[in-house]
């Protein structure tokens, strides 16, 4: 579903922030990326959803050679890839509803789309009954179950989520992964960018690790601290 | 914000306008003068009446000649009388000073110099007078006229454009957010960048329309007043109305409008 092969991208400013990544992400996978602050996690998301195109390296996501897209291409990979971030990225003028709506009209979906698929995701979030409202009425943890609604409104068979428990607390944070377990299980590959040790320690997903721009490790039933779960394998 | 782009198109076009219908009037009055022009060829006295047709006919046949009038000298004497009657005592002239002449009259002012040089070189004419000097002048003006014309209105429109696209990009810019999340969930450029354009086009054309109002109103007002104030200035100038200026000055409004606004949301779109 996703693959990325010698991948490196080097910002404007100088800095090298990723360095030769080569990684295969299988279809319905659930991957944590971690690693220090700075390791490069937001960066290659970015590079997965086109925010930019990579210095060198090749990368494949869904049958699509990102790299080479041509920019009026872009969206056509935009909607094949749901995106939710820590700070939600919620327009405030707008409900709930309008919120998740919007991102099914902009690309040009039918009314008759719309009112069938936006009951559906606020349905699977669990937001059916706060519709009306506005992000500012709303906690922090509806706030980011309207995003991923809302990511998820255009049935992408990819999600991509950059600290999307960041801004919450341990009770909204465990909803959330709850609610990102039960989208995988409906098929939809997740990536999860996160430094939220009990996250990861608790669900034993597969872990990628970054450091300084690398891979370092990869495991497939991992933990947040390396140390850990080689102690674990090592008296298991 | 939007008022500001809109009052400058206003502004803009009112000058645009004003400036065009100065041209159209200043062409209009110029072209008027000018199609009244006639080349007047004197004939050398005795100048047989053979030669005399031969000409006449020669010039009837040239595709720029529009007229030939043969005005025999006993006939140019009556006209004069007739013209001069109860300002000069025509009794005094006892013997016929006036030579046998041509009138000729072509197509467009532009051929006359040209023509009367022709009909200078023909045997048997005396001299051509057709108000050289007056007639060189004004084409020169009309000339004139045209060409700061266009410089003047590229002028008027690239500033306009360049007003308009920084309002389009200070909206664009309050949008952002807006946007950023229109492009991550998979909007083509061309949807984003469609109600930025609508506005551009809709900012050109009110600005243009209340430009086209304010000038109508200002023409309707100033021009019969200038006219009674300025005898010399021929009556049918107030005739002269804004007429095909009207769509013009809509089209230059919109037109304006479109490509400012599809300049700069591209260029924020871009990057
Ligand atoms: N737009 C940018 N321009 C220049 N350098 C950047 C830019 N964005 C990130 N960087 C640099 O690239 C490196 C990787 O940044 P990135 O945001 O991918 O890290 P991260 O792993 O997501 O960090 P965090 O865990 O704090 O979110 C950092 O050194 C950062 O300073
Ligand atoms: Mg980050």
């Amino acid at each position: 579903m996703i693959s990325l092969r010698g991948v490196s991208l080097v910002y404007p400013n100088g800095v090298r922030a990723l360095d030769g990544i080569d990684l295969e992400i299988g279809k319905g996978d659930f991957v944590f990326l971690v690693g220090h602050s700075g390791t490069g996690k937001s960066t290659l998301l970015r590079l997965l959803y086109r925010e930019m195109a990579p210095t060198t390296g090749e990368i494949t996501v869904d049958g699509i050679r990102v790299e080479c897209l041509r920019r009026s291409r872009v969206p056509i990979l935009r909607r094949h890839i749901g995106v939710v971030f820590q700070d939600f990225k919620l327009l405030t003028d707008k409900t709930v509803w309008e919120n998740v709506a919007f991102a099914l009209q902009v690309t040009g979906a039918h009314t008759r789309d719309v009112i069938r698929q936006v009951p559906r995701v606020l349905d699977l979030v669990g937001l059916s009954h706060k519709s009306r409202m506005y992000p500012g009425e709303l906690s922090g943890g509806e706030q980011q179950r309207a995003a991923i609604a809302r990511a998820l409104v255009n049935n992408p068979k990819i999600l991509l989520c950059d600290e999307p428990t960041g801004n919450l607390d341990p009770s909204n944070t465990t909803e959330i992964m709850e609610l990102l377990l039960r989208i995988n299980l409906k098929g939809t590959t997740i990536v999860v960018a996160t430094h939220n040790q009990a996250v990861v320690d608790r669900m034993r997903r597969r872990v990628v690790r970054l450091d300084n721009g690398r891979i370092v490790t990869d495991e497939e039933r991992g933990y947040y601290f390396l140390g850990l779960g080689q102690s674990q394998i090592l008296s298991g | 914000m939007q008022a500001t782009a809109i009052g400058t198109v206003t502004v803009t076009i009112v000058l645009l306008g004003a400036f065009l219908y100065a041209r159209a009037v200043l062409v209009h009055f110029g072209a008027d003068v000018l199609n009244q022009i006639e080349i007047s060829a004197y004939l050398q006295d005795g100048t047989s009446p053979a030669r005399t047709e031969a000409m006449r006919a020669a010039l009837a046949r040239d595709p720029r000649v529009l007229s030939v009038q043969y005005v025999p000298k006993k006939e140019g004497l009556q006209q004069l009388r007739r013209r001069l009657k109860g300002e000069i005592d025509t009794s005094i002239l006892t013997e016929n000073p006036l030579p046998n002449m041509f009138r000729v009259r072509v197509r467009t002012p532009e051929l006359v110099p040209a023509v009367a040089a022709e009909i200078r070189k023909m045997p048997g004419v005396q001299y051509v007078n057709y108000g050289q000097d007056v007639v060189g002048k004004l084409l020169q003006l009309v000339a004139v006229a045209r060409r700061v014309g266009i410089a003047v209105i590229a002028l008027f429109i690239l500033v306009a454009g360049i007003i308009i696209s920084n309002t389009i990009r200070l909206t664009v810019f309050a949008r952002r957010r807006e946007i950023a999340i229109m492009q991550l969930v998979g909007a083509t450029n061309a949807y984003i960048r469609m109600p930025f354009i609508c506005e551009g086009l809709l900012d050109g054309l009110l600005g243009a329309s209340l430009a086209v109002a304010a000038l109508e109103v200002g023409r309707a007002s100033l021009v019969p007043r200038l006219v009674a104030a300025l005898p010399f200035v021929a009556s049918n100038v107030v005739n002269v109305n804004l007429g095909s200026l009207v769509p013009q000055l809509l089209l230059v409004g919109a037109a304006v409008g479109l490509i400012a606004s599809w300049i700069s949301v591209g260029r924020f779109l871009r990057t």
